[in-house]
């Protein structure tokens, strides 16, 4: 056997026993949860510790023998907010075995794989479209829609309002990406804010990505906002409201964020300049987050000493509606015949399934696709995010826009 | 590629592509195997091949608009989104079936691209590029904001249908697009080799000579763009009825700044080399996708997450070491090895 042949069959009998090696880990009994998610473009601040809280869950799930015995196997795809990726990794893994749930994290990606995901019978959860909620179909969001969060955000501007003694209503200005994700606050949001009664700026959009923002900020501040929505993924609404700072309007502007807003990170950074920024949120933030002894614990064994974000502990919560989907699943038709669609039966049963207080009791149920109903509004003081309210519920602005 | 002592006995042998009965036995046979492979074929991979078919295609239109006229565009993913969403209103809107919107949105794309391809003729280079990118902004700026393509929501085209039976699966699909790719692959191939292409590299290698020897700069410039743009076109349309979904979101500048990737590392001024660009480029985000989940195992503390970001690092480092080290691309390599292979046993 000459040299090249023998480095040839050597490479090939490694990739053997690799390929052996990984089936052979593979569990007897296995479910599948796939994850779409951007690790690596404008909203990994987010996903990435969200899908380490969802990770962490499975790890813990696992260690203790699974569901029923059931393992529970996790695939994260890159999609880097591309939907073109996100659509062609879906429909290279919609065969998969078990593949019970798909995490679309994008509201584009979830609107693009929703179509595919009725054809094949399964179950999606995607962030907060609120075009879910008004067609209900097997896309679940993961907590309050973006317009029923942003109508709970024009709330607490009119009880903020009234409370400085002002008379009449503000004036309230939106900008945000210019993408499905920053358009759909408004479909809802801003029949919400007319029934308030509320002035409404034409609102303003920018790309993802877009580094100054002082554009869009100043002819708003020009039209008269007292209010400011800067909408967009952590770190975008953390640099909308540093220009904010930087051209001295929010000394006299609110700023308001949904619950992307700025978390430990962006504020850890801008502690000056978003002092004071309102953030309505459906999930637990900064220590209150921290200091939630389910999240610490689960935080503490899996990732020790590294920086903690709050979106773990949201992450957390997709795996743990995922872990209580599973049982009712199972309970009802047993491992063997257990199919994605059984699995989107399941949970429209999980109504009232409690999340440690991460966010409020889930709301999913056969006419409801909220993963929770409630928000709390947290302040920016001194470098952290302070509850400023307790859990409320947030309107229903998704039965005010005609979709 | 033809072993050592074997000769061109004819003008026609000379000029054809295909040119002994073992060329023609292994072209029948890859046909044959091609066309069989959703028969036997796993999903994922028919699935992962029609997606690279679509990026052939895109990338063919991309070869000949750069590779050989020597004008670079950035606006390839505009032109595919063109054509995706006329093929997506022309059927949802108007009820034209699939077959004919294909090419109309071909043709749609390309007289976009002639427009778009205008200002080659009094810009070059990095100018073109920079005019190009704003091109691309534009078409996406329009389609956002147009009631017709759906704006933000896009727009959900059916997939093909033909006397009632329906190209629904990727397994359907792969028959329409690869039997698409082939032709626009032999097309593109006879194009390059007539005297269109030959115009197209006399104005790439030096537009100046070329004119004084007669070659119409103008012409042949937006005759390149047209049918770039064309082959984007018929790409986005495939696209579109193939995802059954069309998203401004899906054509972006990353994915222009990828097609340019392919060609840099397939190489320039080469059918085949679209071929070895596109495989690579793909091949290495699946590897990617598969590799980084072991490599976050194997590290912990790195988690899944920031491991997947090896696939950003992984076509950047790429196109790096082509760039120093085989600027030329695969094909380049492709065409050492046929050179040696004709030589064989000789050593010269």
């Amino acid at each position: 056997m000459g040299k090249r042949s023998a480095i040839f069959l050597s490479i090939a009998l490694a990739v053997c026993l690799s390929v052996a090696g990984l089936s052979s880990s593979s569990f007897a009994k296995e479910v599948v949860y796939l994850s779409l998610a951007d690790y690596t473009g404008p909203i990994a601040g987010l996903n990435v510790p969200g899908d380490m809280g969802l990770e962490d869950i499975i790890k813990e799930t696992n260690a203790k023998g699974g569901v029923d015995g059931v393992k529970i196997k996790f695939i994260g795809i890159d999609t880097r907010y591309d939907v073109a990726r996100a659509v062609s990794a879906y429909k290279r893994y919609r065969r998969t075995p078990r593949l019970l749930v798909v995490n679309s994290i994008s509201t584009g990606i979830g609107k693009a794989v929703a179509r595919l995901i009725e054809r094949d019978k399964r179950l999606q959860i995607v962030p907060g479209d609120g075009e879910f909620q008004a067609h209900i179909q097997r896309t679940f969001i993961w907590g309050p829609a973006y317009q029923d969060a942003f109508a709970a955000t024009l709330d607490w501007i009119m009880d903020d309002w009234k409370a400085k003694g002002n008379s009449g209503t503000p004036v309230v200005g939106y900008l945000s990406w210019d993408n499905p994700y920053g358009r759909e606050h408004l479909r809802g949001g801003k029949e919400y804010a007319a029934k308030l009664g509320i002035k409404f700026l034409p609102p303003e959009f920018f790309p993802p990505g877009t580094l100054k923002h002082d554009v869009y900020l100043t002819r708003l501040a020009k039209a008269g906002a007292n209010y400011i929505h800067a909408g967009g993924v952590d770190p975008t609404p953390t640099n909308v409201i540093r220009d904010a700072y930087a051209l001295g309007l929010t000394k006299n502007i609110q700023m308001t964020c949904d619950y992307w807003g700025p978390t430990a990170l962006g504020i850890g950074v801008h502690a000056k300049a978003l002092e004071g920024t309102v953030i309505t949120s459906f999930y637990q933030r900064g220590d209150e987050s921290k200091n939630n002894p389910f999240v610490a614990n689960l935080w503490k064994k899996y990732r020790g000493s590294a920086k903690f974000n709050e979106v773990y502990g949201m992450g957390m919560s997709w795996g743990m509606t995922y872990v209580a989907g599973l049982k009712v699943a199972l309970k009802a038709v047993g491992y063997d015949k257990l199919t994605p669609d059984d699995m989107y039966k399941a949970y429209q049963k999980l109504a009232g399934f409690d999340k440690h207080g991460i966010q409020g009791a889930c709301a999913y149920s056969p006419t409801s696709r909220r993963g929770s109903l409630e928000v709390k509004i947290y302040r920016v003081k001194g470098g952290k995010s302070v509850p400023i309210t307790g859990w409320r519920k947030a309107p229903d602005a998704v039965s005010l826009h005609k979709f | 590629m033809r072993p050592c002592g074997v000769f061109d006995k004819s003008y026609g042998l000379d000029i054809a592509i295909i040119r002994t009965w073992q060329h023609w036995a292994i072209l029948i046979s890859a046909l044959i195997l091609l066309f069989l492979f959703p028969l036997f074929g796993s999903y994922y991979i028919i699935s992962f091949m029609n997606y690279l078919a679509i990026s052939v295609i895109v990338g063919l239109g991309l070869q000949i608009v750069s590779g050989y006229c020597g004008q670079i565009s950035f606006g390839q993913a505009a032109f595919m989104a063109i054509g995706a969403y006329t093929s997506a209103v022309l059927t949802i809107k108007f009820g034209f079936s699939f077959w004919i919107a294909l090419p109309l949105s071909g043709i749609m794309a390309g007289l976009v691209g002639i427009i778009g391809g205008a200002p080659s003729l009094r810009i070059k280079g990095m100018y073109l590029a920079m005019a190009t990118i704003a091109i691309h902004f534009v078409v996406i700026w329009l389609i956002l904001h147009m009631e017709i393509t759906g704006s933000f929501k896009g727009l959900f085209p059916p997939p093909p249908s033909l006397g009632g039976f329906e190209f629904d699966t990727d397994e359907r699909m792969f028959y329409i697009i690869m039997t698409v790719m082939v032709i626009m692959t032999y097309a593109a191939r006879n194009l390059v080799r007539s005297k269109v292409g030959r115009a197209f590299v006399a104005i790439r290698d030096n537009d100046l000579a070329g004119e004084v020897m007669g070659v119409n700069i103008y012409h042949y410039k937006s005759l390149a763009f047209f049918v770039s743009c064309f082959y984007a076109g018929i790409a986005g349309s495939l696209w579109g009825h193939l995802i059954t979904v069309v998203n401004a979101e899906q054509f972006t500048l990353m994915h222009a700044l990828e097609y340019i990737g392919m060609l840099i590392i397939g190489g320039m001024g080469s059918i085949p080399g679209v071929f070895f660009g596109v495989l690579f480029i793909r091949i290495l985000n699946e590897l990617v996708m598969f590799t980084s989940p072991l490599l976050a195992k194997a590290v912990p503390w790195l988690g899944s997450s920031p491991a997947a970001a090896l696939g950003l690092v992984a076509f950047g480092l790429a196109l790096i070491i082509f760039l120093i080290f085989e600027p030329r691309g695969l094909a380049h390599r492709w065409e050492i090895f046929k050179a040696s292979y004709r030589l064989y046993p000789f050593a010269y």
